[in-house]
């Protein structure tokens, strides 16, 4: 089912291979631009757009590390073109061989890519409850997404991991070792972080948005919690979900830490005052709006997250 | 105003659609389609503020066959829904009552349109009882109007309704509030006890979320029924179905101070029964030590 024996077969076995391996049939788009934030650990930062932008299969910081002895890519954005882009730009820095895929959580703008790695045949590695997040997803994926996967979009394309991490994971690339870390319930249920040893650079995945408004979809205060942690680690450079490269890691997990705690100071007061969830959707966090960009793609519903949360405690 | 009319097996056609569409669990279909044999052709009516859409024109005819409905204002009744719900498994829809609505309507419907089983709730108001604003929290599966029909004492039908825009409500997977006790009652009064929320935790199963480690749909598994009620007499007792959130949630708002002791007392759709009272104990605010019987 190679490209090359498709040019040279019949139009209707063209179109039944067309079907069944729609991925082999897409041109190479150009590889994506991709930072070196430090030796061997190259970033593409994602755009700032909405969630239903042109564009928005391309909204998250995506990259990977290369070791001596074979690579690690770290995400693999929004759609399986942005997975191609991402590995004609690996294919342009390195010519080892792609050892792992890690997804550092399910959400549809890090996964769909994982698509185009699979002939390379890496280990696919995430949190111990991200096979099964993806699994919940895929129909959503299908109906909300279709347009960013090849045509015709199937569930095939969906990628789960085959490497779980239930607490913490060390990855070999040669020469250098990935420390992977699965955090409980937080932006959503199956967080992991990248810790990059030798370069003292953390990539954080969701668990850290800059500038966009982050996006709740596990626990504030177990994403609160998870910040505590992190923001302790020493290292020199931290790889958001999406957002520049900080290099401060004090400074870099305030904003964030800060707009959690409004909201869940926001919430808390508007229960106890037996306000209801719309009263608290329509001006909780609002002293943080001016901190955030694309605000109202996301903190009503936060509130809403939040305010459900916290009603049971 | 022929060619708005619709064949009579319109409202079947598009239960098959959402079926296919959300993976409808067999037994709804039944229900849908059994529903649907019995229908009798919809007339072809025109609502000035709501335009017919989805199964309206024919549970209109099933719930109140030729009877008219006026279309109010918002003075005797409204229906508040976020136009663009951001969080569509959680919606909440607000039922406001005017003047002339307040102690004289005994009965009224919320219906989502577009949702697979589109009646959300029956909600019967006892004789009397001054509520002037009635919130639940809703999944909204697909962008929708949403309406209260409300039947006052005197026979009359009126109208409100709202547009939604929304996706994924009935099969989004369960909330950071997942688990718990199943059947724990909350009550959250107001300082000044002028509104109570009540809540139950309960999964409230559409039927349509997908299991996560047999990728088949979670069968569904809801609360049927909340009454709420004070020495005997009911205040406000809701029939509801897959529709209601996660944890459903029931809050009431009066002029006057809710006087305890309040019950509530529920069911669910596997024979599950859920009780407690609120005695006005606690301080304002606070959740309430439900005394509860499961």
């Amino acid at each position: 089912m190679r490209l090359a024996r498709a040019h040279g077969c019949a139009i209707g076995a063209c179109l039944l291979l067309l079907v069944a391996g729609a991925t082999r049939a897409n041109p190479e788009p150009p590889a994506l631009d991709v930072d070196e934030a430090a030796p061997g650990v190259f970033v593409h930062m994602g755009k700032l757009l909405p969630l239903d932008a042109p564009g928005h299969d391309d909204i998250a910081n995506i990259g990977f590390v290369v070791g001596s002895r074979c690579i690690a890519v770290i995400d693999t954005g929004g759609s399986p073109r942005i997975g191609r882009a991402l590995r004609a730009a690996v294919k342009k820095h390195s010519t080892l061989p792609i050892c792992y895929v890690i997804d550092t959580h399910v959400h549809v703008d890090h996964v769909l890519g994982n698509i185009a790695f699979k002939d390379d045949k890496p280990e696919f590695v995430g949190h111990a409850a991200l096979a099964e997040a993806i699994n919940r997803s895929r129909s959503y994926f299908l109906e909300h997404y279709a347009g960013d996967f090849d045509a015709p979009p199937n569930a095939n394309q969906i990628v789960a991991p085959d490497k779980l991490v239930a607490t913490t994971l060390q990855l070999d690339l040669g020469g250098r070792r990935l420390e992977l870390r699965a955090w409980p319930k937080a932006h959503t249920d199956c967080d992991l972080t990248v810790l990059v040893q030798d370069a003292g650079v953390l990539w954080t995945g969701d668990l850290l948005f800059r500038e966009r408004v982050p996006a709740l979809d596990g626990s504030a205060k177990g994403w609160l919690a998870a910040i505590d942690e992190l923001a302790r680690t020493k290292v020199k450079i931290i790889v958001p979900g999406h957002g520049p490269i900080a290099r401060d890691s004090a400074s870099a997990w305030l904003p964030e830490r800060n707009y959690l705690q409004t909201l869940i100071d926001g919430v808390r007061e508007e229960i106890a005052a037996g306000k209801s969830i719309e009263d608290a959707m329509s001006h909780v966090g609002a002293a943080e709006k001016a901190n955030w960009k694309l605000w109202d793609s996301a903190n009503a519903r936060n509130v809403s997250r939040v305010y459900q949360e916290l009603e049971w405690e | 105003m022929q060619s708005r009319r619709r064949s009579w097996f319109w409202p079947v056609t598009r239960f098959v659609e959402f079926a296919r569409c959300a993976r409808l669990h067999r037994a709804l279909i039944a229900l849908a389609l059994a529903a649907g044999f019995a229908a009798t052709p919809a007339p072809a009516l025109e609502e000035s503020n709501s335009p017919p859409t989805g199964a309206w024109e024919f549970l209109r005819t099933q719930f109140y066959g030729d009877r008219e409905i006026g279309v109010v204002d918002e003075e005797f009744m409204r229906l508040d829904a976020p136009a663009n719900t951001p969080d569509p498994a959680a919606t909440p829809l607000t039922l406001h009552f005017g003047k002339g609505a307040v102690g004289n309507i005994k009965q009224v419907r919320l219906i989502i349109d577009n949702n697979p089983l589109p009646l959300a709730s029956t909600i019967d108001l006892g004789k009397d009882v001054p509520v002037d604003e009635i919130d639940l929290r809703v999944r909204v599966d697909r962008f929708t109007s949403a309406r209260a029909i409300a039947e006052t004492n005197d026979g009359r039908l009126e109208m409100r309704s709202a547009w939604i825009k929304a996706s994924g409500g009935c099969s989004a997977p369960p909330s950071a509030a997942d688990g718990g006790t199943m059947g724990e009652i909350r009550f959250r009064p107001s300082p000044d006890a002028k509104s109570l929320q009540v809540s139950i935790r309960h999964p409230n199963h559409s039927g349509f979320q997908i299991d996560p480690k047999t990728g088949d749909a979670i069968p569904p598994h809801y609360v049927s029924h909340m009454r709420l009620s004070s020495n005997g007499k009911t205040l406000v007792d809701v029939d509801s179905g897959i529709s209601l959130s996660e944890n459903p949630t029931l809050r009431i708002v009066s002029d006057q101070p809710f006087a305890a002791p309040l019950t509530l007392d529920a069911e669910d759709s596997k024979q599950g029964h859920y009780s407690a009272t609120w005695t006005g104990a606690a301080a304002a605010g606070q959740p309430t030590a439900a005394d509860g019987t499961h």
